[in-house]
């Protein structure tokens, strides 16, 4: 266990490196720069910009500007935005909790509802069920995000009004932010209807987030649900005249999760890219949006520590996925004897 | 009134290269407290036979019988939920890999304590109690620590142990050990065979000792049945069988004892394999690997001819003809 860990963290500098070069590099290559984007229509002199590049210190060479970005981000200061002159770290807290409300809202709504849709499908294996299931899930896997918003959009929002079609909570409520996540807030003030605003809000882009992982969640726990129900210990679980739920739910669900699990930690990743398109579609307001924005402003600080900071996300998350496994396969929490 | 009594039961699968009869008409009675041998190579039906009176038999599998009852009750019109109170209380079962057949996920003592829960609605410091008792008289040290033990900190012999002690938790009165030791070293063979037997008496519980081993029945049954192709091929009692087999392949099979084969510089085999679902011949299921072959054993399929001692699904039986072609 500990040498996992070990191994595991020996691979996070190399990440690191990796991370900041690529983003550092690509931004650069996307022409314009941060001063002609704020010129904008107006124009500006080019006395004027050299001087603001300048001041920006974007008149270095590039190899300079790296090193000098590296020891900062070393120094734990990843710069200011261009644009709003707020540190990025800072943007990054306020704008995170609305990213982390939505994530965890969607793999929820992919676990709440893939899970038992695989067990069902493995259990009843060859059924119409089983293979409508994977039929539809096979669709949710390659269907394109904005697409399937609009489609959802169209349907709950425009056609039978159920649903708001942007932000996170109605303009009639003002809510203190305390915790940052607006279900939480929401409960928490004492506007009434605060928090069904807030939930009807969140409803659709946790389902357009949350249907890739959704698909492979299904997929998956089908799967593995079908291996573990063929093992000798599943027959031994029956020879001692447990109930078919029993069995399933327990002694098979338990060893069919360990797999499930892992393709669970690595949709994080699915997760934040999703959330890209999927914030901008609902002007949800978190990481994904600010990401979009940073790039469209050629905000170099902002687009550089964000990724940076969800490459951190997500590194911790798959570490805690790998201790999750550990405590649901006793075989890696006591080694092997 | 016999404790299991099964005519004529078969169990037909449907795969894909079509229906395939796994077992094909056997009849088999245990009494109570007794200890039945079933012998036979790999793919004889041993093991679907012990899944069938189990009712554990796969979603592809059909079994039919004409009788099925275990201590007068009929196992075909039992409802799910009545079989179930049966399978795993009144009729236990070992399985051949304990290595495989115990959950990993679970500690040894929630295996053994779910039993106990599900059957004799014991409380919880009960069942602890009773898994201890049952932890130490299938001879695992420091039972009380081992409650807590995962199957892979466990050796094959000392899992094997566990799955008795699960299997004799709720006192079933008849216990199917399915080639229990196959999977374990020599020495550990004995131990593990040993336990069933002292089980098998202290309990005065039924055993069926499904072996491929001739020499394991020997010692241990009182009667034995010989399986070959999904049949009984020959049954009788156990020192009979030895003494005087009439059947060809119980013949070769003892012929393929290292005790019997002192002084012979090779161990006899017997060529060939157990026919699978491609190469059922005609006739005799045996003929193409049988020493006495006949046409008339090519043509004709073998009813089981009853004798003074037992019954032989034989034409040409060895100890009456002395084997035609011998
Ligand atoms: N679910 C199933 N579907 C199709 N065929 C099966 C199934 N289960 C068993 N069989 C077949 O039935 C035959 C008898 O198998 P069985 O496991 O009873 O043999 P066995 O005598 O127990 O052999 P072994 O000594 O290897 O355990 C084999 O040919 C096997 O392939
Ligand atoms: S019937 Fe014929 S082939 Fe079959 S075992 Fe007897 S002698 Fe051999
Ligand atoms: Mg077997």
């Amino acid at each position: 266990m500990f040498r996992f860990f070990l191994t595991r963290f020996s691979l996070i500098i190399p990440t690191f490196i990796g991370v900041t070069l690529l983003t550092f590099a690509l931004i650069r290559l996307v022409p314009g720069d941060p001063v002609e984007l704020m010129a904008g229509e107006r124009g500006i002199s080019p006395e004027r910009h050299a001087e603001l590049r300048a001041a920006m210190g974007l008149d270095k060479p590039l190899l300079v500007q790296y090193g000098d970005y590296i020891l900062n981000v070393v120094q734990g200061d990843l710069g200011n935005s261009v644009v709003t002159r707020t540190p990025v770290l800072d943007e990054f807290m306020t704008l995170f909790p609305a990213t982390i409300e939505l994530s965890v809202c969607a793999i929820l709504f992919a676990m709440i509802v893939g899970l038992p849709l695989g067990i069902l499908a493995a259990v009843k294996r060859g059924s119409i069920f089983d293979h409508s299931l994977m039929g539809i899930s096979l669709t949710g896997y390659s269907m394109p995000i904005f697409w399937w918003a609009l489609l959802l959009i169209l349907l709950f929002s425009v056609n039978l009004g159920w649903t708001p079609v942007s932000g996170r909570i109605s303009v009639m409520y003002w809510v203190e932010p305390v915790t940052n996540f607006m279900l939480i807030d929401a409960l928490l003030s004492d506007e009434e209807g605060a928090f069904s605003s807030a939930l009807s809000h969140l409803i659709l882009p946790a389902i357009v987030l949350g249907t890739v992982p959704l698909a492979v969640i299904a997929r998956m726990t089908r799967s593995s649900m079908l291996e573990v129900l063929g093992e000798d210990y599943i027959r031994t679980a029956r020879a001692k005249g447990l109930a078919p739920l029993r069995v399933v739910a327990q002694h098979a669900l338990r060893n069919a999760l360990i797999p499930v699990v892992t393709v669970i930690g690595l949709q994080v990743g699915v997760l934040f890219a999703g959330a890209i398109l999927t914030e901008t579609i609902f002007a949800w307001p978190g990481i994904g949006k600010w990401l979009i924005e940073s790039v469209a402003r050629r905000d170099y600080p902002v687009l550089q520590g964000g990724v940076l900071l969800v490459a951190a996300v997500i590194m911790i998350v798959n570490l805690l996925v790998d201790l999750t496994y550990g405590v649901l396969n006793p075989r890696i929490r006591h080694g092997g004897h | 009134m016999p404790l299991l009594d099964i005519r004529n039961l078969s169990v037909e699968f449907s795969t894909r290269a079509g229906k395939f009869r796994a077992v094909d008409g056997i009849d088999l009675t245990v009494d109570e407290g007794e200890v039945l041998g079933i012998v036979g190579e790999s793919g004889s039906g041993k093991s679907v036979t012990s899944l069938a009176v189990m009712g554990l038999i796969a979603n592809n599998g059909r079994v039919v019988a004409d009788k099925m009852e275990f201590d007068g009750r009929d196992l075909r019109t039992l409802t799910e939920r009545q079989r179930r109170n049966l399978t795993g209380k009144d009729v236990a079962m070992v399985f051949q890999e304990p290595m495989t057949s115990l959950n990993p996920c679970f500690t040894i003592g929630f295996q053994i304590m779910e039993s106990l829960k599900v059957h004799e609605k014991l409380g919880r410091s009960d069942r602890r109690r009773r898994a201890i008792e049952l932890l130490e008289k299938v001879g695992i040290p420091a039972p009380e620590s081992r409650l807590s033990s995962f199957p892979h900190q466990l050796s094959g012999g000392m899992n094997q142990r566990v799955m008795i002690a699960m299997a004799i938790s709720c006192n079933p009165r008849l216990l199917i050990a399915d080639e229990p030791t196959t999977a374990l070293d020599v020495t550990i063979q004995k131990q593990i065979l040993d336990l069933l037997l002292d089980l098998q008496k202290e309990r005065g519980m039924a055993l069926i000792l499904i072996t491929h081993d001739m020499g394991v029945v020997a010692e241990t049954a009182r009667r034995v049945s010989v399986m070959y192709a999904g049949q009984v091929v020959e049954t009788r009692s156990a020192r009979d069988l030895f003494t005087h087999p009439q059947h060809p392949y119980t013949g070769a099979l003892l012929d393929a004892l290292p005790e019997r084969a002192l002084g012979k510089r090779r161990l006899p085999t017997i060529p060939g394999v157990v026919p699978g679902i491609s190469d059922r011949p005609n006739g005799c299921l045996f003929n193409p690997r049988c020493r006495f072959a006949q046409d008339k054993c090519r043509r004709e399929g073998v009813p089981l001819f009853p004798d003074e001692s037992g019954a032989a699904r034989c034409f040409y039986p060895l100890q009456v003809t002395g084997g035609v072609a011998a």
